[in-house]
């Protein structure tokens, strides 16, 4: 195949700047993940080896699966949480508002948050639900309580709230944008034929939008299991999520490879659950699109 | 074309590069890793405009983090402050470089304790200059116990749930081994180790948060959430005291950690004279009365002391008082079995 020199040229500069990213953002850290998790620690640092005791390490100390499960099911709830409170929001924009502008207003009400520090979000919580924090004080003045409750802040519980309202935009957005697009003459068929509101939109609606919800999904559910601020934060003496353990042996323990081992496991996790995601958007496209 | 580009993105990253470095070379600036309140203006701005040395400092949470952020290299830093369980793994692993003790004029004035302990030294060469010592007592709100709490068993007390904070470091095993009647703390075995876990799973409940940075702790007990924590000894009850809320401390019947920070010279650091300049500045008298009046922390040059002390806090601080300090559990380098603590730390976190 004879390309001419002057496409191909362009082509190359197109092209070329996303394959250098890739290559030295992606390609070279990860290689170079995956070599040191073969090193060995050793006082004061590490060295070069090349044995398999990270990932031994990793399988048989439970304290390392345990963190994995607790970082899956929190990623699980901000996930649910975001698509059940992002659904009825989107389906509100993209149905109900009329007016250009007041859809406009309410999408970036959604997005604008995303423009301030997630840390500084993420602080507001403390203040909220902290023991002196806003939401005792609520409580207390309408007399649900009668003395401040310490049990909204430090735990997995403001964790996931905390998690939610952060990733909460990566759920809204692309549930919109399929919302957006579902044609109204299928919704005007499906009721012609004589089909209620609430079943349309089980069989209808729903179905179509199956890929923003999952695309949503995917992106909270990695946000989530990346996440090792929120912990931090906001999470209590049982707050301790993956990220946060890779950090300590990159960090505290000095054990580069065995932190390696681990942002390899997490990469591999991640990468399932891209691709389980993946299976079900082409599914739900196959059969109602 | 592609040359092009490529000759442009180059050109742009090469001047970058050397505009940042000759910024960095000119103004003679000092870039310092150090713990919060070790950089307080009342003390860089008399030295910069007395030096010319510009300083920009970093703080650590926890004396882990010296080691990861010198290990990433990129010559960032030129003067570190750990303390002296981590001193000796710095010198070993070749991070820090050796001081021309002649150039300290203070040198002779510190504490011998503190000049000749093994943790700064190698081969015959120093490696530190002690800066500042002092305690890790316990602390707690003297409003909300009706009994002054005198043992570290407070800190177990089910009747605290929900109130205790302890720091997000490996010293909450140090804490619950001595609990457990293990007093070789540096050198706990690995059942030792495993008890001492335990332990601090079975507080877990009594656990409200572990405190990350010293700010946290005091937003802690300003927001009502802790009652009684352990604490770097003088400073958050200090800043505490300054937001009006009172706070007790004390060292409990189990004995206290002691510590000593010292301020180490960064291997290959291209801005040595101001390096110099910054440690003799920092254990002399304005270096020494700034810690005195920013942390409350004890000072390792006496004679720098009873210039800013009264004779009163002088006794207070402990600096007329060395058995007091051979009663301190004084840090140790944890050497190979660092690991093992911090995987035992990190256990009781992922329960």
């Amino acid at each position: 195949m004879s390309v001419p020199l002057s496409l191909r040229l362009k082509r190359a500069v197109v092209l070329s700047p996303p394959l250098l990213w890739t290559l030295v953002f992606m390609f070279i850290p990860y290689t170079i993940l995956f070599v040191y998790s073969f090193w060995i620690q050793k006082y004061p640092t590490f060295e070069p080896a090349f044995q398999f005791g990270n990932y031994v390490q990793l399988a048989t100390d439970p304290q390392y699966l345990r963190v994995i499960l607790r970082t899956i099911k929190i990623a699980f709830f901000v996930s649910l949480g975001a698509a059940l409170i992002a659904y009825p929001y989107a389906y509100f924009l993209a149905f109900k508002v009329k007016r250009p502008g007041v859809r406009l207003a309410l999408y970036m009400a959604v997005v604008a948050p995303l423009w301030v520090s997630y840390l500084l979000r993420a602080y507001t919580w403390k203040t909220i639900l902290g023991t002196t924090g806003i939401l005792n004080s609520f409580l207390m003045s309408i007399g649900l309580l009668s003395e401040p409750s310490s049990v909204f802040l430090y735990n997995q519980t403001a964790m996931i709230v905390t998690l939610i309202y952060v990733f909460i935009p990566f759920m809204v957005m692309p549930i919109y944008a399929v919302l957006e697009k579902i044609p109204k003459s299928l919704k005007e068929a499906s009721s012609d034929l004589g089909v209620g509101r609430l079943q349309t939109f089980f069989l209808v609606t729903l179905p179509l939008s199956i890929p923003g919800i999952v695309a949503g999904f995917t992106m909270t559910f990695c946000l989530t299991f990346g996440d090792f601020i929120a912990p931090f934060l906001v999470g209590g003496p049982d707050g301790l999520m993956i990220a946060n353990v890779i950090a300590s042996q990159f960090g505290a323990s000095l054990n580069w490879p065995l932190g390696s081992a681990l942002a390899l496991v997490m990469l591999v996790i991640v990468l399932t659950i891209i691709s389980i995601s993946d299976r079900f958007e082409r599914f739900g496209q196959g059969k109602f699109a | 074309m592609m040359n092009g580009n490529r000759f442009l993105a180059h050109t742009a990253i090469a001047t970058i590069c050397i505009a940042t470095m000759a910024s960095s070379l000119i103004a003679g600036e000092l870039n310092i890793l150090t713990w919060e309140g070790y950089a307080d203006p009342s003390v860089i701005e008399p030295f910069e405009a007395a030096t010319g040395c510009k300083v920009s400092a970093t703080y650590v949470g926890s004396n882990d983090d010296f080691a990861p952020k010198l290990a990433a290299g990129g010559g960032v830093f030129d003067v570190v402050t750990p303390s002296i369980d981590t001193t000796y793994s710095l010198i070993e692993a070749g991070f820090v470089q050796p001081i021309d003790i002649s150039r300290i004029v203070v040198w002779g004035d510190l504490y011998k304790q503190f000049t000749s302990a093994p943790g700064i030294q190698k081969d015959g060469k120093f490696y530190g200059v002690p800066y500042a010592w002092g305690a890790i007592p316990f602390m707690y709100r003297p409003d909300k116990f009706a009994t002054p709490p005198t043992s570290i068993a407070a800190l177990w007390d089910p009747a605290l749930k929900g109130r205790v904070s302890l720091w997000d470091d490996k010293s909450a095993l140090y804490v619950a081994a001595r609990l457990n009647g293990d007093m070789n703390i540096y050198s706990l075995s690995d059942e030792q180790l495993a008890a001492a876990q335990a332990k601090l799973v079975e507080q877990r409940p009594n656990v409200r948060k572990y405190w990350a940075t010293a700010g946290e702790l005091v937003d802690l007990y300003k927001s009502d959430e802790v009652w009684i924590s352990n604490t770097w000894g003088g400073y958050q009850s200090g800043l505490l005291a300054s937001e009006g809320i009172e706070v007790v401390e004390f060292i409990p019947e189990e004995g206290a950690e002691g510590w000593m920070d010292s301020n180490m010279i960064v291997t290959g650091t291209p801005n040595e004279e101001c390096a110099y300049k910054f440690l003799n500045m920092a254990s002399g008298a304005l270096g020494q009365s700034g810690v005195f009046k920013v942390n409350g922390y004890s000072s390792t040059n006496p004679i720098a002391a009873k210039e800013f002390m009264t004779p009163e806090e002088f006794s207070a601080l402990h600096q007329d008082d060395p058995e007091y300090l051979d009663s301190l559990l004084l840090w140790e380098n944890l050497g190979d079995r660092l690991q093992a603590y911090t995987n035992a730390w990190n256990a009781v976190k992922s329960q």
